[in-house]
């Protein structure tokens, strides 16, 4: 073999040496129970529901109330939870017709009277509410889910914005599918959310409920 | 003083007598940019994409030459997980390879090239939410050459090429090390004609 083929055949075997490989992905073990367990109907034991919304209901259509600055509070949680996803598994988008939309979002209405499955958050400032209209028996969620975040301080209070959009995120996190909570206060889905963004153990549950498969069916109204 | 200035416009002109310029079109595909596991594995995949190449070479000695080659390429990427495919938006990548290219046989020319390789997404979201990488690209390939008019050659080229990918959001997550990512490519275009 000449010199330069010689060479050549080195810089080709060098070449494919380098073109082998591969990313490696990180374990994704530090997470909580996202599933909703609710007493099994019928018989004894329990039932673990769980939900996330298909690729097929996305973007998410979510209504809401244009009070307390409400609209910027959700938009901001929209971005948080589609940021927490790698392969877009959620969307979601501000729709104005509220008998069209998946989520309805109020502000400083407390919802009564329904069938529902309350995972409630409160903080001095705010307290938050989602609504679960879950029918056990035949493991339907009804549409729309109903969130209410509803200030519990004045107006003037310097910690009621933050309240509000920390308690958003929570409660928006319940309607992408984490249904219960966190037992880590470092955890944005703890009961009495105290930090402001989803940490890597939200974002990991999250990924968690999307890439499993669900057992709650769908149903619109 | 009028000396140099001639002297220049002769070196110009000669030099731009022996540049090679090229414009082709074809198609590019790479193999996967991201294997992930949630649950089951998720592969993160381009599209076969349209591309557009570019080059312009100078002779470095009388068989060999000298060049810069940009390509531009657009497409689509998705996720697969079970069979399942997520569209992710599109994807354009741009390419600059500082490379070298000679003979072979007849028309028939080598090429191998370093350089750099951008990635554009559409969106600033999911593994690109920090934004496109730019990563070193290594690669080779061959030219054909015809001539079809006077100052025009067609001009048939494969090429390959590779990268090791990763991104700023991969990274934050935890991931480590690169995928390694192989891209073939087939154009057919105009080359200037040097006789």
């Amino acid at each position: 073999m000449s010199g330069p083929s010689r060479r050549s055949t080195m810089v080709l075997a060098g070449l494919a040496a380098l073109a082998c490989g591969e990313i490696a992905a990180p374990i994704r073990s530090d997470l909580y129970e996202w599933r909703l367990v609710t007493p099994s109907i019928p018989g004894p034991g329990v039932d673990t529901l769980s939900f996330h919304w298909d690729r097929g209901d996305l973007p998410v259509r979510i209504w809401v109330q244009d009070i307390n600055d409400m609209p910027a509070h959700v938009q901001r949680a929209i971005q948080v939870w589609e940021a927490a996803f790698l392969y877009r598994e959620f969307q979601a988008t501000l729709v104005t017709d509220s008998t069209d939309a998946d989520v309805i979002v109020l502000g400083g209405v407390s919802l009564a009277g329904l069938r529902s499955v309350r995972l409630p958050a409160s903080a001095p400032e705010c307290a938050g509410v989602t609504d679960l209209d879950i029918d056990v028996e035949s493991s339907q969620l009804r549409l729309p889910i109903r969130v209410s975040v509803e200030p519990q301080a004045p107006p003037d209070d310097t910690g009621l914005e933050t309240c509000l959009a920390l308690t958003t995120i929570h409660e928006m996190g319940h309607a992408i599918g984490i249904f219960a909570h966190s037992p880590d206060p470092d955890d944005i889905m703890f009961t009495d959310p105290q930090v402001e963004l989803p940490s890597t153990r939200d974002r990991q549950t999250a990924e968690a409920a999307y890439h499993t498969p669900p057992s709650l069916e769908v149903v619109r109204p | 003083m009028l000396t140099p200035v001639l002297l220049l416009a002769a070196g110009a002109g000669a030099l731009h007598a022996q540049t090679d310029y090229y414009a082709r079109v074809g198609a590019v595909g790479a193999s996967t940019l991201v294997r992930d596991v949630l649950v089951t594995e998720i592969l993160v995949r381009q599209s076969i994409a349209p591309m557009l190449a570019m080059g312009a070479s100078l002779p470095l000695s009388p068989s060999s030459r000298v060049g810069l080659e940009a390509t531009l390429a657009s497409g689509g990427f998705d996720a697969e997980q079970e069979g399942s495919e997520s569209d992710l938006g599109t994807l354009r990548t741009a390419s600059l390879l500082l490379g070298l290219d000679g003979p072979i046989r007849g028309s028939l020319r080598w090429r191998l090239g370093l350089g750099g390789i951008l990635y554009w997404p559409s969106e600033d979201a999911g593994i690109f939410l920090e934004g496109g990488p730019v990563r070193f690209l290594a690669g080779a390939g061959l030219d054909w050459r015809k001539p079809v008019m006077t100052s025009w050659d067609l001009m048939v080229s494969g090429r390959y090429d590779f990268h090791r990918f990763s991104t700023d959001e991969l990274e934050r997550r935890g991931f480590t090390q690169a995928q390694a990512v192989s891209r073939v490519s087939l154009s057919v275009g105009l080359a200037r004609a040097i006789r």
